[in-house]
């Protein structure tokens, strides 16, 4: 049987997710009997191959025009996707900027900070542009799985993997594998 | 009345007439998930998480609120109940700030369970982005409308419990706000910060600041123990993380209070910053020095030994427990026969009758006469039952030489001469329930007898455990100037016994037994370290003659010793055999 072909990416995240996703350890290694990962923000190739790939995992938050353009080319390319952590499911805590509005939060950052001499709000047409409001991946793209955590635990990724490659989808997230923080 | 029969989940479940579904349910063990609810306030049936889905009922029904009747088959999850219970969550997730990895309450937040427990894995709703403003203005707990459900736990427990109506809703809508007053900071509000608004809050929305963002919910252990600064004696959970006390809470099935605390006792007994006595003192060449228990022991013992009892002198906080106050009486009374005793808060007054009331039957009385008797200020729970009967239609009446907090609630208020009236309209009551405090006069008890056995009476004494103090003849009048060797249990009173250092003779032998330094145990020869209420167990008599038992969250400070264990080791050394003062107290099993 030809093995499975899972793509990550990430959008506004912090990289704990994957970092949480590596921290599965030797079980990685039983994955790879199974799965093959084809591009990942942490391996050499990035992008999701053209020809598609089974699974999708999207990391992080809806936070620019770039993320957008990430998530529909991942959606894309695959079968299913998974949104990974609160941060992709919900907004988590890049969604705290929701609060004080976009604006007023890049003149904090990139003006007002107490050490910034002569500062400048980055501005650049390579640049993906901040959105009025952070949100999660779903509001963007169809997502078919979701599992939230800050981070979820390797046992969480383990678990939905382990579910998606046995064909139990939709992935009903038990108590255990279940959290919000 | 006979019982009746209803099915739920095809189980046979049998209830009372009038019982509502969630009761019948709960009963049977059947859960069914509630938000609003609570089992100390009315049932609101304002969420809809508890719907259920009942035969002939064209729509689903609230549990909480839904009488069971006969012969009723309900559902409690089937499909159509579970997509309805979803779909009530994720509109309650949809307004407000529910990240829950920032939440102080994560782990023991009652809506995230619900969440959990009905898959809510992403929302549904657009991200809600609107931000209010916490209210940090009350000195012990703080109010974050960002986590706010409004479910109105927090309103009915000021309002139906504490009797005090500072929260409430304004707005309507989406646009409901919980707010204090005519919508004032808290801070400047009617509230007293007794913080049972805090306890009842299924959410971060209320939090106490003394302990938030300390600990996780799921990681902190609790000890059920009572409040011993006032003679109430109320239960509560000293809620505890890795050895630290983090806050005190509600114990709902305390005897006394049903789980209501105020201000004293919910937050200001654990803000006590006065510097601990850690080890026994001994005073050389007018300096304290550092000694052993066993020296400062033989010295305590030596020194009462060689005294003759005209002039030996034992004064005692009212804040000791059952076994050390009996132990007082076994060495001070029985074994040295000491001619001074006291204590530094009133005694009990002397009534021509037993009183036989308890707290509890405040808020089930028709007619309530407070004489002479300030609780709002000296026992806050039981004004809290009072305020709370006045609201169900309970008549209050006052004799009192000035105001208390309470007139404002009272129909009438007599001068104490007028006395006589208020009896009058005590026989007149079917349920009546007389409060006296300690300043009530001889006149005026022998007046109250006529409303005896009708009335139910409760004499609130000043003091905490004075009712067992005063049965071991501990509370006399005492004048410290006419000691020569005296002996005084400090305890953690809060500065009350301070003034009478100036009054102790300049060269009388002080010995001290107290938590905290103060003018009194610089002024002692012998300072025994003694564990505060947090670090010893034993029995207290509360004012309506209950027996209650503490507990000890902590281990005893530095060398400190419980009360009893210190007086326990002197009885040993004078020759007494501690275990038979014990003989002299009440049984303590409560």
């Amino acid at each position: 049987m030809s093995k499975v072909l899972i793509a990550t990416d990430w959008l506004a995240a912090c990289a704990g997710c994957h970092m949480s996703l590596l921290d599965m350890d030797e079980r990685i290694l039983e994955l790879l009997n199974h799965v093959v990962f084809t591009s990942s923000p942490v391996t050499d190739l990035k992008h999701p191959p053209e020809s598609g790939v089974a699974v999708g995992v999207l990391t992080g938050a809806i936070s620019n025009t770039h993320n957008i353009e990430v998530a529909r080319r991942m959606r894309e390319r695959c079968t299913y996707l998974v949104a990974v952590g609160d941060c992709a499911t919900f907004g988590g805590i890049v969604a705290a900027r929701n609060l004080v509005g976009t604006q007023a939060a890049l003149k904090r950052a990139y003006l007002e900070t107490e050490s910034t001499v002569d500062g400048l709000i980055p501005d650049s047409a390579e640049l993906g542009r901040p959105l009025e409001t952070v949100t999660g991946v779903g509001e963007v793209v169809k997502v078919d799985i979701f599992l939230p955590g800050c981070p979820p635990r390797p046992d969480d990724f383990f678990y939905v993997f382990s579910e998606v490659l046995a064909g139990r989808i939709p992935v009903v997230l038990p108590q255990e594998h279940f959290r919000y923080d | 009345m006979s019982s009746i029969t209803l099915t739920i989940n095809g189980q046979k479940v049998s209830a009372q007439p009038g019982q509502t579904v969630l009761k019948a349910a709960q009963a049977a063990g059947i859960d069914i998930p509630t938000l609003c609810h609570h089992p100390a306030l009315t049932a609101s049936g304002g969420c809809r998480v508890c719907l259920v889905e009942v035969s002939g009922q064209r729509a689903l029904q609230p549990a909480c609120t839904f009488p069971a009747t006969d012969r009723m088959e309900i559902q409690t999850e089937s499909p159509k109940v579970v997509r309805a219970r979803k779909f009530v969550l994720e509109l309650l997730f949809s307004e407000r700030n529910h990240f829950c990895m920032a939440c102080e309450m994560s782990g023991g937040c009652e809506l995230q369970t619900l969440g959990y427990r009905y898959g809510l894995d992403h929302w549904v709703y657009p991200t809600y982005t609107q931000r209010f403003a916490v209210d940090a203005s009350p000195p012990h707990h703080l109010m974050d409308h960002n986590r706010c459900v409004l479910c109105r736990r927090c309103v009915r427990a000021c309002a139906e419990l504490v009797g005090n109506h500072t929260l409430d809703l304004r707005q309507r809508g989406a646009h409901s706000m919980l707010c204090a007053d005519m919508d004032v900071p808290l801070g400047e509000s009617t509230c007293i910060s007794c913080g049972t608004c805090v306890n009842v809050c299924p959410t971060g929305a209320l939090v106490d600041k003394r302990s938030a963002f300390m600990a996780r919910p799921k990681d902190v252990a609790r000890v059920a123990t009572i409040c011993t600064q006032c003679s109430l004696g109320c239960g509560l959970n000293v809620v505890m993380h890795r050895g630290q006390v983090l806050r005190l809470e509600s114990r709902w099935e305390a005897p006394v209070n049903g789980g209501l605390l105020c201000r004293r006792g919910r937050f200001e007994a654990l803000q006590d910053s006065r510097p601990r006595l850690l080890e026994p003192l001994i005073k050389e060449n007018g300096r304290s020095a550092p000694t052993s228990w066993n020296w400062a022991l033989a010295e305590v013992a030596r020194h009462l030994h060689h005294e003759s009892p005209q002039q030996l002198g034992l004064l005692t906080s009212t804040r000791l427990t059952n076994e050390a106050l009996a132990l007082l009486h076994a060495i001070f009374v029985r074994q040295l026969r000491a001619a001074h005793r006291g204590t530094c808060d009133a005694a009990p007054p002397a009534l021509p009758f037993t009183p036989c009331g308890k707290l509890t039957d405040i808020v089930a009385s028709d007619f309530i006469l407070i004489v002479e008797a300030d609780p709002a200020r000296d026992q806050p729970v039981a004004s809290f039952f009072i305020k709370r009967a006045v609201d169900q239609g309970t008549r209050l009446v006052t004799v009192e030489s000035r105001s208390t907090e309470l007139t404002a609630f009272a129909e009438a208020s007599f001068p104490p001469r007028d006395i006589a009236i208020a009896v009058d309209l005590v026989q007149a009551a079917a349920k009546p329930v007389v409060v006296c405090g300690a300043g009530l006069r001889k006149s005026e008890a022998d007046l109250l007898q006529k409303t005896q056995p009708k009335a139910r009476f409760i004499s609130l004494v000043s003091g905490v455990n004075t009712v067992t103090a005063a049965a071991l003849g501990l509370v006399d009048r005492i004048d410290p100037a006419a000691c020569r060797t005296l002996f005084i249990a400090v305890a953690d009173e809060n500065g009350t016994l301070d003034p009478l250092a100036a009054r102790i003779d300049r060269s009388a032998f002080v010995i001290a037994m107290a938590s905290y330094a103060s003018p009194l145990t610089e002024r002692a020869d012998l300072v025994l370290p003694m564990a505060t209420w947090l670090e010893r167990s034993g029995g207290f008599t509360n004012t309506d003659g209950t027996q209650l038992r503490a507990h000890a969250a902590l281990p005893p400070s530095g060398q400190s010793r419980s009360d009893w264990d210190i007086l326990g080791r002197l009885a040993e050394r004078l020759g007494l055999d501690a275990r038979a003062a014990k003989a002299d107290l009440p049984r303590c099993d409560a």
